[in-house]
């Protein structure tokens, strides 16, 4: 055997130099939400759900604002009124083109035969628009500052502007689906927070304690996933009493949708608890004599968190449909609440479709926002295991 | 099966050229192969050695053209010798050939590393056996069962009809692995590849499978071409070897030879990096400077060179050494030899 | 494996018991009972109920009652007569109502089970093996979809499209010269023909779920050591992929079916009201809008436990399909 010996030639082993050593350090002093978070960014396709998800909510916030008209004005004239559409460039007597965003107003005739009144746009009601504009009544932003501007609207609110057309009491469809905003997402919030709730105590304890106690709350959950949920939820929120107002009838539909809810989420949080109190820091902090609710506080609640915010962002678009199909059917909210189901209720007739197709517009924010949520939940959950790959 | 002429060493079974498999990742490309040249005499065992990540478990799943996407054979020849003038180019064949499907199973046989997840667990033994016994022979269902049950008891499977009908995990790993060599010589190979058959199984179990295989080439005849990173297990049954290194082979030779005349460092360095009985190094065991490089960053020149005790400075870093042969059956891919043999 | 089915029905029979409450509770739930409204209705009608009768329901229900004796006597009818209690909208016993259309509500809901399963067994097994091709992209943007659309706005969409280009609805399940002729082989083909309808249109976020789940699990078991070594044995790439690694990523796929199927059920009853079919929904939204409690309770409870032993039929078919399950 050659016994060269070693300390002969060190400059034969240079360091072991990659170009990534820097970013490997930067990577191993980083937080888990800087780790979560540079996972994030890298998913596209959730970077811009999230924008897409927050704009909603937005919406939600200021829709007073946003919308053109008050949420329950109505004009017995206008009913199904078609949609207008936005016209940019007015052109004057002499033939003269100038940027003038507007809409036509209409002319109304009644159709003998069907006895229906048919709405034909009348070029000579010119409709001008503007931004800031003020409205009818005036209203709270946030609740608290008064104010009288709309983002954008007719410039004499007490015209028609139909810009995604009326149902059947005349009112502005695109003013009350922006006022549906606010019912529909929060409702989504709210019953993923009780269910949360439910989730993280009956999941903790039984992930905590184990045995016979988490074998109760196992069958529970087996029991009400076992349940086909459309039947149960109808069953509950029809036997609610009429005379409920709308806030109480608002919350009681959230707590019955977190009956269900509350289970997919009490096994993520027991599933995980279960698997963390294996793992070694949690061993070494209960070799260190750190207290039980120390180590759950301290050690393995931030190490759960960014899985448990996963998991709620991806429950929220079932309470959505959930509360959309509920009123879709009567059964949920109802009027003078508006949500986007409330909305879609109109339009469970098919001769109501035929002659306001538009009504169906109120399809297209459940599906934007529950895909928007999906993709935000999926890349919040890829980006939860900082260490996978 | 019988008109194979199982004759002398130097009839060539298999003959590897120039065979590269690159895996093309996100992260750029891994030469997990990087032009390999050996060949597997007609019924010897040949071991593969080298450290993890050295493209010797590569190099055998090339042979039958199981490496999976992203890796891909990119050039080379394995050209399988089946007797006489029978002749065929593994590399050039579709992957979803009937011909290559007619040498899997049939001409070459392979064994894995993880006896305890290379069976489907939904099957019976029985029937992943028959499987292959009746997709090459031309046998009924009956004969292909009396076949398969013929072959447990060679691997020495004890009740081999009970457990013909048995599903793998009712089985140990051992009784798997047994029960794996025996699937794969049921249609009695020209050569049985067998990556790294042992590094799952226990001490005990590890020595009756080798010692399983060695009974069963005596008995069948076949080439075994063994791919191990155990060099102990090399001395016991090998009568060649090929060391490889970051996808190319370093040094052939025939066993002796490389036990007792290595001629690359890194042969070197890996004789002197295990426990051996009569060489007391002073009681220590030198282990090899270093760690096996990123596969993103190969070094230049002689893939070695960063980890190399005989470096030759100017020259390795640079160079990338040509084979040299120091005798008919002993090559060396090293600037050492390239200077002295011209 | 016997043991193993002994062991899942007992299990059932807790979550049978669960329900049999959640239902009871249901139909207790609203003010006043049955009855009040029953002879509300008839006085409204200017008819009156004889005191006798009155008295007569009053003992058959128990009502008046304490709750857990009302309940023990509305198990007992079910049980051991087949009596649900009464609908005083139909003013019928609640079992002349149902049967009908809970039948149809589980024809409707397994013949959806099965597009659900085939479909995505191959766009699914198409997906996993052809990765990040264009085919197994639009299978995964479509499964998307498929989870964010919920199937009543599928169904008002297939409604005014086929309203608007062919002038026809296509609610219902029977045409009209069919709706109330006796069973035939011609009412039978009617009735298939309409029938997939509302099968494609609840089957679409089943199908995208399962897709996915399909995919991710298969994608899991291409590259498993049994799948390289069935190769290695010269099985071809077809039969291998569905010999092998597919028949492994069925099982968690029809352990699904514990979900799908409430998810079906639940997908079934609103569809139907949109379309109008004569199953479950329509029958049991009116119930409950009008308050018929006993007609509204009865069908959420046997859907319910329709769906509790689907579940179980299902887990005894994988335990079946499974030799890890079988031999345990």
């Amino acid at each position: 055997m050659t016994a060269t010996p070693r300390a002969a030639t060190p400059s034969a082993l240079p360091p072991v130099e990659t170009p990534e050593s820097q970013e490997d350090m930067r990577l191993l002093v980083a937080g888990q939400w800087q780790l979560m978070w540079w996972r994030f960014r890298k998913h596209k396709v959730a970077m811009v759900a999230t924008a897409v998800s927050l704009l909603i909510y937005f919406v939600a916030i200021f829709a007073e604002f946003l919308a053109p008209l008050p949420r329950d004005h109505y004009a017995a004239d206008y009913t199904f009124a078609p949609p207008q559409r936005i016209k940019l460039i007015l052109e004057d007597e002499f033939g003269n083109r100038e940027f003038h965003p507007h809409v036509l107003g209409y002319t109304v005739e009644i159709e003998a035969a069907a006895l229906r009144r048919v709405f034909k746009p009348d070029p000579e009601q010119v409709i001008e628009l503007g931004f800031f504009v003020d409205g009818l009544e005036e209203y709270r932003v946030l609740g608290i500052f008064p104010s009288r501007k709309h983002f954008f609207g007719p410039k004499d609110p007490t015209q028609p502007f139909y810009l995604f057309g009326a149902d059947k009491l005349g009112q502005d469809l695109y003013s009350r689906l922006i006022f549906g905003t606010r019912i529909s997402m929060t409702i989504g919030l709210v019953g993923v927070a009780l269910s949360l709730i439910f989730g993280i105590l009956l999941g903790g304890v039984s992930g905590l304690f184990g045995g016979t106690v988490d074998n109760i709350i196992q069958r529970t959950i087996e029991f009400f996933r076992a349940v086909p949920s459309i039947p149960l939820w109808m069953g509950l929120s029809a036997a609610l009493p009429d005379d409920w107002d709308a806030i109480k009838r608002y919350f009681a539909i959230t707590v019955i949708l977190s009956i269900l809810g509350w289970t997919g989420l009490a096994r993520v949080v027991r599933g995980r608890f279960l698997s963390l109190r294996e793992e070694d820091f949690v061993m070494s902090a209960r070799l260190d004599g750190v207290a039980e609710l120390g180590i759950i506080l301290r050690y393995m609640l931030p190490s759960f968190l960014s899985h448990i915010i996963a998991s709620v962002t991806l429950s929220i678009p079932g309470m959505i449909l959930a509360e959309t199909s509920l009123s879709f059917l009567g059964l949920g909210l109802r009027p003078p609440v508006v949500s986007w189901g409330v909305l879609l209720k109109d339009a469970q007739r098919v001769q109501v479709l035929a002659t306001a197709p538009w009504l169906l517009i109120a399809a297209v924010p459940v599906i934007v926002s529950v895909l928007a949520l999906n993709y935000v939940g999926d890349g919040l959950r890829d980006a939860a295991d900082p260490y996978s790959r | 099966m019988s008109n194979k002429t199982h004759g002398a060493s130097t009839d060539i079974l298999l003959d590897i050229r120039g065979l590269k498999t690159y895996f093309h990742l996100d992260e750029g490309t891994v030469r997990a192969v990087d032009g390999v040249d050996f060949t597997v005499p007609r019924g010897t065992t040949i071991g593969i050695v080298g450290e993890s990540g050295c493209g010797k478990s590569v190099t055998a799943f090339s042979i039958l053209q199981l490496v999976e996407k992203p890796g891909r054979i990119e050039e080379g020849s394995i050209v399988l010798n089946t007797g006489g003038q029978n002749r065929v180019d593994i590399a050039a064949l579709d992957h979803d050939s009937e011909e290559l499907r007619q040498i899997r199973g049939k001409d070459i046989g392979m064994i894995f590393q993880e006896p305890m997840t290379s069976l489907s667990m939904m099957y019976t033994v029985g029937f992943q056996m028959t499987e292959a016994i009746r997709l090459h022979m031309d046998v009924e269902k009956d004969e292909a069962r009396d076949r398969a049950i013929e072959m447990l008891q060679a691997v020495g499977i004890p009740r081999p009809e009970q457990r013909f009908d048995a599903y793998p995990f009712e089985l140990s790993g051992g009784m798997r692995q047994r029960v794996m060599i025996a699937m794969a010589l049921s249609c009695d190979p020209m050569l049985l590849i067998a990556d790294e058959p042992t590094t799952a199984l226990d001490v005990t179990t590890q020595a009756q499978i080798l010692e399983l295989m060695q009974q069963l080439q005596e008995e069948f005849g076949m080439a075994i071409m063994l791919i191990t990173h155990d060099l102990g297990v090399v001395a016991e049954m090998c009568s060649e070897v090929v060391v490889m290194y970051l996808g190319e082979v370093v040094e052939q030779a025939d066993v002796d030879t490389i036990f007792h005349n290595p001629q690359h460092p890194y042969t070197q360095a890996l004789l002197e990096s295990i426990p051996r009985l009569g060489h007391s190094h002073e009681g220590r065991l030198n282990p090899i400077l270093g760690s096996v490089p990123d596969p993103y960053h190969r070094p230049s020149g002689c893939p070695f060179h960063p980890r190399c005790t005989q470096i030759i400075t100017g020259r390795c870093e640079t160079v990338h050494p040509d084979i040299s042969r120091l005798d008919p059956r002993h090559t060396v891919r090293c600037l050492l030899h390239e200077e002295s043999h011209g | 494996m016997i043991q193993y089915i002994l062991h899942r029905v007992l299990l059932m029979i807790p979550t049978v018991f669960g329900i049999s409450i959640l239902c009871f509770g249901i139909i207790q739930l609203p003010p006043g009972d049955f009855l009040t409204f029953y002879v509300a209705e008839l006085s409204a009608q200017g008819e009156s109920v004889p005191e006798a009768q009155i008295a007569q329901l009053e003992r058959q229900y128990g009502l008046g009652r304490p709750w857990y004796v009302q309940y023990f006597l509305w198990m007992k009818n079910i049980i051991t007569k087949g009596d649900f209690g009464r609908s005083f909208t139909w003013n019928k016993p609640v079992s002349d109502l149902i049967w009908d259309r809970i039948a149809f509500t589980m024809l409707i809901t397994l013949l959806t089970v099965v597009f659900v399963w085939i479909v995505a067994l191959f766009i699914g097994k198409y997906a996993a093996t052809h990765q990040y091709s264009l085919g197994d992209y639009i299978a995964t943007f479509f499964g998307f979809i498929g989870l964010a659309v919920p199937n009543f706005l599928l169904a008002l969409l297939l409604l005014y499209y086929s309203l608007k280009l062919f002038g026809l609805s296509p609610a219902g399940l029977f045409s009209p010269e069919y709706q109330d002729a006796p069973w035939s082989v011609g009412k039978w083909i009617d009735l298939l023909a309409h029938l997939w309808i509302p099968i494609v249109i609840l089957g679409t976020a089943g199908t995208a779920g399962a897709i996915r789940i399909l995919r991710a699990n298969l994608l899991d078991e291409l590259h498993k050591p049994y799948v390289i070594t069935a190769r290695a044995k010269g099985v071809p790439e077809r039969t291998l992929i569905w010999r092998y690694p597919v028949r492994v990523a069925l099982n968690p796929f029809i352990s699904t079916v514990g979900w799908t199927l409430p998810e079906l059920v639940s997908g079934s009853i609103i569809v139907s009201v949109v379309l109008n079919l004569p199953t479950t929904g329509p029958l049991l939204l009116g119930a409950l809008l009008q308050q018929d409690m006993f007609l509204a309770g009865s069908f959420i409870l046997l859907v319910s436990i329709l769906t509790v032993i689907g579940t179980l039929i299902s887990d005894v078919l994988l335990a079946w399909l499974d030799p890890r399950i079988r031999f345990s």
